[in-house]
């Protein structure tokens, strides 16, 4: 199994153990999440979000081991971040007296980017085909007809067939979703 | 609401729904789109008869009248999207449905016939032009969708 397609309390476990290459799939795996929470949640600027960026690895580098619950890692990374862009927020309060109060937590939209990436998640478990057709018509806003030409599928098709990767994807969802055996949910 | 209504006996009813819902949010998106082109070429047509800077104007007309035919070329092609997957509903929906998924695959026709034409009486249009070409033939694929269906229906 390669590094990329690790479950993420796998992939904790190597980097405690002091992997490298797990260091830089984390980096890679959650920098954009980190760097949404960030402009689009908190609207920090690119270099404010920059600075969140870099802090914030920093201290998961530092302190992942006091992780106890290395499947946690999603939620633990994204409390990180949401403490450091309050905390910037803040010094530009400081630093300029006449600003602005500091935006309410914006709560809808950090649950809207926790949902788009676990989405995108789930998304990459799908074959190939899938994933093409689906950021085609959803991502790119590609007609059936550009989809049909550029895949060389029969045009009749294309909307049944996005239709069913659509329910391989909820069903993906779905599993991720329920509660582990055992769970008193 | 034809896809949401056959849950049980259709399977791919949810995915169906799902590109309705994201044609429907597209639709808005172009129709807000066409009504700004549309104005901003109106404008630079009011201006084109003023003196001075002739070629600066014209350019600037005919930059404007192109997006006012981009805007109505990509409807007629979501258009024929609309009615392909009208006419899909139509086809494996509950038959209670089938009517409603048929008209919405005729009306689906006509706004891609109405955007085909307002390609086509777009003055930087000429005969041959590839944009001309795509909407007629959106216009073809949605008639073609909404005569399958409602035959069937016959």
């Amino acid at each position: 199994m390669s590094l990329s397609t690790l479950p993420d309390a796998e992939l904790v476990r190597r980097c405690k153990a002091g992997d490298e290459d797990a260091w830089n799939e984390l980096v890679a795996r959650f920098s954009r999440y980190v760097y949404a929470i960030c402009t689009r949640g908190f609207r920090l600027s690119d270099t404010d979000a920059e600075d969140v960026f870099q802090e914030l690895f920093a201290r998961v580098y530092t302190n992942l081991h006091t992780l106890r619950d290395d499947a946690a890692v999603r939620p633990w990374i994204a409390q990180l971040t949401r403490r450091l862009c309050i905390d910037t927020l803040a010094k530009g309060e400081r630093e300029r007296p006449d600003a602005e109060p500091l935006p309410d937590a914006h709560g809808n939209d950090l649950a809207e980017i926790d949902e788009a990436f676990e989405v995108r998640e789930a998304v990459a478990t799908l074959s190939d085909t899938c994933q093409e057709m689906l950021d085609r018509f959803f991502a790119r806003d590609q007609s059936y007809r550009t989809i049909s030409e550029e895949l060389e599928l029969p045009a009749g098709t294309i909307a049944s067939r996005i239709a069913r990767c659509l329910g391989k994807l909820r069903i993906e969802l779905e599993g991720r979703n329920q509660p582990p055996p055992g769970s008193r949910e | 609401m034809v896809a949401r209504c056959s849950p049980t006996t259709w399977a791919e009813a949810a995915g169906v729904s799902a590109q309705a819902l994201a044609i429907r949010d597209r639709a808005a998106q172009l129709a807000r789109t066409d009504a700004d082109a549309w104005h901003a070429a109106l404008e630079a047509l009011a201006d084109s008869g003023d003196e001075g800077g002739a070629d600066r104007r014209n350019h600037e007309l005919e930059r404007k009248l192109d997006l006012a035919a981009a805007a109505p070329l990509e409807i007629a092609q979501l258009a024929a999207d609309l009615a392909e997957l009208a006419a899909a509903a139509a086809e494996r929906c509950e038959g209670s449905f089938r009517a409603d998924a048929a008209a919405a695959a005729a009306l689906a026709a006509g706004a891609a016939r109405a955007a085909a034409h307002l390609v086509e009486v777009n003055l930087t249009v000429r005969v041959g032009d590839e944009r001309l070409t795509k909407a007629r033939a959106s216009h073809q694929a949605a008639s073609e969708s909404a005569d399958r269906v409602l035959t069937v229906l016959e």
